[in-house]
């Protein structure tokens, strides 16, 4: 590498960049459908805000429908951008170089996406701010003691923190982004980069910087989906009360993360030709980080059911008695399936290094944390204490409609991040190389 | 007068600054620009540490505190005992005090990159030169006495 270094570093930057040139007709067709699940989103939405919420399947006893179930999985999707970028960067895991960019950018796009679902699971939507502490004319503050507002400031500093470590982690990039544009574009990205140089001065405090935020970082992995599985640990319905919530909801979470990286990168890598960079043994490094966790939430699956079945209480045993064998327990074994026993097959070498298959065992991955997700939530709900409050919920086509059309808001924006920022983090490529 | 050197793999870099330094040329004088951050260099010029550290202890600092002070602000300022806590309920006070120890830590962190970095920088923004992807050494000899 010594002697071909500055060869190297303008190879790399030139098939990088040339994913930001102008989109081919696939691309476009792929932003047209996103785009359109996306207008889907919007509409079945104004048309709930329009209605009210008894346009959705929302109803007693299932007060919280998937609109919950879709902010907690689009939270924990959130969580592997800072695992991949902050965690493995403090364990110097080589591998991380080929995937922090998008994980980041991913972690991003997710927050945006979950946050919406708490405001749209609001009656009245347009009351959200009465969650923020502000002085107002009511003399009242929020209730600190509440989960829910424990939530808004963890998602809210997850979100900010997210987004200052992905633009530092951007800016000696935009740097060369800048001299490979012309004209307007190029004194966006100038404008955008701040300046930088890359003189000594700069890097050494943009390492420091750079470490600072991991570690600032590293703690939210935890801290976020804690104060999320909170939301349900501090309530006393049966299958939410127990003080295992907290890391099986982190270990889920990065585990559907993980998964969802596997899910935009293995496609991502094929369409912009960048198999020289996100190379097979890269993969295999995640694929270990899916195995592992996928044990972790498998055991807690395991521990979950333990611990009711030691308590002796008729109503822990009876909720995940109900699980697997009630109303809702296709979903249930949907759950185990795609999160206990698929991801399995990883202890198997071949698998691990196999792309076509990461790619659709990370679809089942994302199907099975779903579900598990809707099956905490729903399942909980429908059979709390008392027989004659029982119920059962069914989704309206508006919540599918919404459901489905997130999807479509987080595929447009990352595609249009595809195009306008680039998807490999060159600066530590380059140091990765020497 | 300056002097530029540049070149194009890191060894060449590092030998020509070690022989610069060797040679008497102070750190002051020496202006370097890397496509990464070579971290023997901070090791030859004996640059001292970088004064981030009090930036991210200052901003956590204050996070917690400002988490702390403003939850029990608030329950002294309108007093309600909900769910029969007490009014300074530590638990959940540090949940909102270590999300600001964490919030406070890293905007304060990127501030004082902003400022120790000297960015952002117009001369850096309109600049017309690129080293592109060279290792490049810049000698300022001139007499600033």
């Amino acid at each position: 590498m010594q002697m071909n270094q500055t060869n190297y570093f303008n190879e790399l930057e030139r098939d990088v960049l040339s994913a930001m040139k102008k989109p081919n007709m696939s691309y476009w067709a792929a932003l047209g459908f996103s785009a359109s699940l996306l207008l889907m989103w919007a509409l079945c939405w104004g048309y709930q805000i329009k209605e009210g919420l008894y346009v959705t399947g929302i109803n007693n006893p299932v007060g919280w429908g998937i609109y919950l179930t879709n902010f907690v999985f689009w939270v924990g999707i959130a969580h592997s951008g800072t695992l991949i970028s902050a965690v493995l960067y403090l364990f110097r895991a080589k591998f991380r170089n080929s995937f922090n960019r998008t994980a980041e950018a991913m972690t991003i796009i997710a927050i945006m996406v979950a946050g919406l679902f708490p405001i749209i699971h609001l009656g009245r939507m347009w009351k959200f701010y009465w969650l923020l502490p502000y002085p107002n004319q009511r003399l009242l503050w929020v209730n600190f003691r509440s989960p829910l507002v424990w939530d808004v400031f963890a998602v809210s500093t997850y979100f900010i923190v997210s987004l200052v470590f992905f633009y530092v982690g951007l800016v000696p990039d935009l740097a060369i982004v800048k001299r490979h544009v012309k004209g307007i574009r190029q004194r966006v990205y100038s404008i955008l980069s701040l300046g930088w140089t890359g003189s000594l001065r700069q890097w050494v405090h943009y390492n420091k910087l750079y470490m600072f935020l991991a570690a600032f970082a590293t703690p939210l992995v935890i801290s976020v989906h804690s104060v999320v599985s909170w939301d349900f640990a501090m309530s006393i319905t049966p299958g939410w009360h127990t003080t295992i919530f907290a890391p099986y909801f982190v270990a889920g979470a990065i585990f559907s993360g993980t998964a969802m990286v596997l899910t935009l990168v293995i496609p991502m890598r094929k369409i912009l030709s960048l198999e020289k960079y996100i190379t097979v043994d890269k993969f295999e490094g995640i694929a270990k980080v899916l195995l592992f966790t996928s044990l972790i939430v498998t055991y807690a699956y395991i521990v979950e059911f333990g611990i009711a079945s030691y308590s002796d209480n008729i109503y822990e045993l009876s909720i995940f008695k109900y699980r697997m064998v009630g109303d809702y327990r296709v979903i249930y074994w949907i759950m185990i399936c795609c999160n206990s026993l698929i991801p399995m097959t990883l202890f198997v070498k071949k698998l691990r290094r196999n792309l076509v298959y990461l790619f659709i065992l990370s679809i089942f991955v994302n199907i099975g944390m779903w579900s598990e997700r809707f099956n905490i939530i729903i399942s909980s709900l429908s059979h709390e204490y008392m027989p004659y409050a029982w119920g059962l919920y069914r989704p309206s086509f508006i919540e599918i409609g919404i459901f489905v059309g997130s999807f479509g808001m987080f595929f447009t924006f990352f595609l249009i991040f595809l195009k306008l920022l680039p998807v490999l983090a060159m600066s530590e490529i380059k140091e990765e190389a020497e | 007068m300056s002097q530029t050197f540049a070149f194009e793999n890191k060894q060449d870099f590092l030998d020509k600054l070690t022989q610069l330094v060797k040679s008497g040329v102070s750190a002051k004088q020496i202006s370097l620009n890397t496509p990464y951050h070579v971290h023997e260099v901070e090791h030859i010029l004996r640059i001292k540490p970088s004064a981030m550290r009090f930036f991210a202890a200052i901003g956590a600092l204050s996070g917690t505190v400002a988490g702390y002070a403003f939850t029990i602000f608030t329950v002294f300022h309108w007093p309600i005992i909900t769910s029969g806590k007490p009014l300074i309920s530590v638990p959940p006070y540090t949940i909102i005090a270590f999300a600001l120890t964490i919030l406070f830590g890293a905007l304060i962190s990127f501030s004082g990159f902003l400022i120790l970095s000297r960015l952002p920088s117009m001369k850096g923004i309109t600049a017309t030169e690129e080293h592109e992807n060279r290792f490049v050494i810049v000698i300022d000899n001139e007499d600033k006495s």
